[in-house]
């Protein structure tokens, strides 16, 4: 028999008993609807844990410390004398240098104060290189990110003005009562970079214990043109809170501030005075690709640095998340199950039924592969419908949580991603798996089939 | 006549078929041996349980023999595995059952070019040559008319069409017009008749009623498992319009 005169065939004889063949396939229905939902949920937590990791400092770089602050943890190898490795320009050069490193940026971090009017507020600066803040892609409202070669810029977060306080009171308007300070930023500002001396001045102590020399206060910088990341005041990201500025220019600054002086943070000879190169308080190295970063990480650490990813974070969050997508589809895969039961049932009772019809068919000469053939298409028929009705039904089941469901879960989790996501590869997926199960469950009907004698088919009155 | 047609077409040696019901065997087939030419109309009769059917069973691969030989055009039936069988009924026989046994979910035309299907032939030359078949037996206005709408002389007018329009060398008929009226038994079988005839057909036909057997060639006259007797009649034409 040709292929096309046993599909016509199959589907005659499916559309012959039509309630049983709906009865059926609505079971596939369920069971394909219930995997694909199931599983959907699966993959929109596992993707909003990944922009959980992607808001948070991204999977693919890592942040090294010197290695001295958490030597305990080395199981006593690295005992107090051994020399503290700082992070230099020379151990920065050295980790640009390691396999899969795109490029790595020293962080110097410092406070700084800026001033209004009234009010005032303690800033963190994070001091990058142009490639890195490049890199950062932080999403700004307006202003630009600070380029090599500029003069010294600096990026608020748009929660920065949230930090403002009013010096004479020293109350913070926003987080007392609500209200957003009158500062301008796009306004000058008044910066202070000796934090110390100026808080020193403040409060009167105005002479160095140890010196006894008295402190001037602080010079104040004139500065403008500061650049805004983007979003309101209640949405946070990781460029919030801290401020952004190029590396080199913040140097420049801060060398031309302090002059001779040690600058904070900084070390220094036994006498106070610094030294000639700078120390870092971070670097940031960027791998090529998320499978090497704990491969990266493991050499920095033998370097004796201290390096911290989201890696290891990311990993035990995958695997609960594949966890919980085994559990899920478990369930779906268990409403498949039956509907194959379904299947096998209706194909057993259709093959009862027909013992005369596959008898008489044999006698007359239809080889025993096409009667195989028949009733494994009927039964793939039953799981394809199911398949595709499914498929359809789980689509408006997912549009409907994302659109009922969706608003709540973002509140409550802070993300705005949706409840349930179908990728096209589990639309195929559940297709092919849901014709698998129609055929697998025919099969032992369709061998049924097949084993008839046609000699008891003929007689059967 | 006899003397084209002597190429021997079924050859049986020695057959037995054996059943057991409990514990008690029961011999089917107890030594049955013949040949049967080309073109040759042959009847098996005898009662019920005198073991016809079995033969005729056995003739056309239904159910294996016990012991013996059945070679057909050269080929031994007795040692085909199914799959054999089902090629060997498809390319050389045709049947002809009792009850008609044509599928009730399709039409006249689609009955008869169902045997057709099975050999891959395409729709619309399968569904031509079974329209023609149709106009052969003469049912041309029933075409389209499913089982349940025409009487069962017409049904078995289907069936013969059915079994015909393979163009096989050997048809067997079981009990063909015992759901038949007289009237209609002797349209049936005048026209099986005259096909056979006309295209130089082998058919084997089992009936209880001697009356029916006697319209064939030869008669075999089966008791208890064994030939009683082969009475040849090929000499004594006689037509349904004189019997009756």
């Amino acid at each position: 028999m040709n292929f096309l005169d046993l599909l016509t065939m199959s589907v005659n004889n499916l559309w012959r008993r039509k309630l049983r063949t709906a009865l059926t396939v609505l079971g596939v229905v369920i069971g394909t609807a219930a995997i694909v939902v199931m599983v959907s949920l699966g993959i929109a937590l596992n993707k909003s844990y990944l922009e959980d990791v992607e808001q948070s400092g991204g999977l693919t770089t890592i942040n090294v410390y010197s290695g001295n602050e958490y030597a305990f943890f080395e199981g006593g190898s690295q005992s107090d004398d051994t020399e503290k490795i700082e992070l230099t320009d020379d151990v920065i050069e050295e980790l640009a240098q390691l396999d899969h490193v795109e490029f790595v940026s020293p962080v110097l971090t410092s406070n700084i104060i800026i001033k209004q009017g009234l009010y005032q507020a303690d800033l963190y600066v994070r001091a990058m290189s142009s490639e890195a803040l490049n890199k950062l892609d932080i999403p700004l409202a307006y202003g630009s990110v600070p380029q090599d070669g500029e003069e010294l810029r600096y990026v608020l977060g748009n929660q920065a003005i949230t930090n403002f306080y009013n010096a004479k009171t020293n109350s913070y308007p926003y987080w007392d009562t609500g209200e957003v300070p009158d500062v301008d930023l796009q306004g000058d500002f008044f910066v202070i970079y000796d934090v110390d001396a100026y808080y020193q001045t403040l409060w009167g102590d105005a002479s160095d214990p140890e010196s006894g020399t008295t402190i001037k206060p602080p010079k104040k910088y004139i500065m403008s043109d500061f650049s805004l990341v983007s979003g309101g005041l209640e949405e946070y990201n990781q460029f919030s809170s801290d401020t952004y500025a190029n590396i080199d220019a913040f140097k420049a600054q801060l060398k031309k501030v302090f002059k001779n002086k040690a600058i904070p943070g900084q070390p220094t000879t036994k006498s106070g005075k610094p030294y000639k190169y700078w120390v870092y308080n971070e670097a940031y190295v960027k791998v090529d690709h998320m499978d090497n970063v704990t491969d990266v990480q493991k050499v920095i650490s033998e370097m004796g640095l201290q390096p911290t990813s989201n890696a290891e974070w990311v990993e035990s969050a995958q695997k609960q998340s594949r966890s919980i997508q085994a559990v899920l589809g478990g369930i779906g895969a268990v409403s498949l199950f039956v509907a194959s039961i379904g299947i096998a049932n209706t194909m057993m009772m259709s093959i009862y039924e027909r013992t005369k019809e596959i008898g008489i068919i044999k006698v007359l000469g239809c080889s025993l592969g096409n009667i195989r053939t028949l009733f494994l298409l009927e039964a793939a028929f039953i799981g394809l419908i199911g398949g595709i009705l499914g498929l359809i039904l789980s689509y408006g089941i997912s549009a409907l949580m994302n659109q009922f469901m969706g608003s709540m879960m973002s509140g409550m989790m802070g993300s705005t991603s949706s409840v349930s996501v179908i990728p096209p590869w589990l639309s195929l997926f559940a297709l092919s798996i849901s014709v698998l199960v129609g055929i697998l469950s025919g099969f032992f009907p369709a061998l049924k089939a097949m084993k008839l004698s046609p000699l008891s088919a003929i007689k059967t009155e | 006549m006899s003397e084209t047609k002597s190429e021997p077409v079924i050859q049986v040696k020695d057959l037995y078929k054996f059943y057991s019901i409990g514990n008690n065997k029961v011999k089917a087939l107890n030594g049955v041996d013949f040949t049967i030419n080309r073109g040759e109309f042959c009847s098996i009769v005898g009662t019920s349980g005198s073991g016809k059917s079995t033969l005729l069973n056995m003739l056309a691969g239904l159910e294996k023999p016990t012991k013996g030989q059945i070679v057909i055009g050269g080929e031994h039936i007795e040692k085909m595995n199914e799959n054999q069988l089902v090629k060997f009924r498809r390319e050389h026989v045709g049947f002809i059952f009792q009850s008609f046994n044509l599928l009730p979910t399709m039409n006249a035309v689609e009955n008869v070019a169902l045997p057709l299907t099975f050999r891959g032939m395409p729709k619309k030359i399968r569904l031509a040559k079974a329209a023609k078949m149709l106009e052969l037996v003469g049912l041309k206005k029933q075409c389209k008319h499913k089982p349940t709408q025409m009487s069962g002389g017409q049904q078995q007018r289907v069936g013969v069409a059915r079994a015909l329009v393979v163009k096989p060398e050997i048809i067997f008929a079981d009990e063909p017009t015992g759901n038949l009226d007289s009237n209609t038994s002797a349209e049936v079988m005048n026209l099986m008749k005259k096909i056979v005839r006309e295209q130089n057909l082998t058919l084997i036909m089992v009936t209880h009623d001697n009356h029916l057997a006697s319209f064939a060639d030869r008669i075999f006259h089966i008791r208890d498992g064994k030939i009683l007797k082969i009475e040849d009649n090929t000499n004594r034409e006689v037509t349904i319009d004189e019997e009756i």
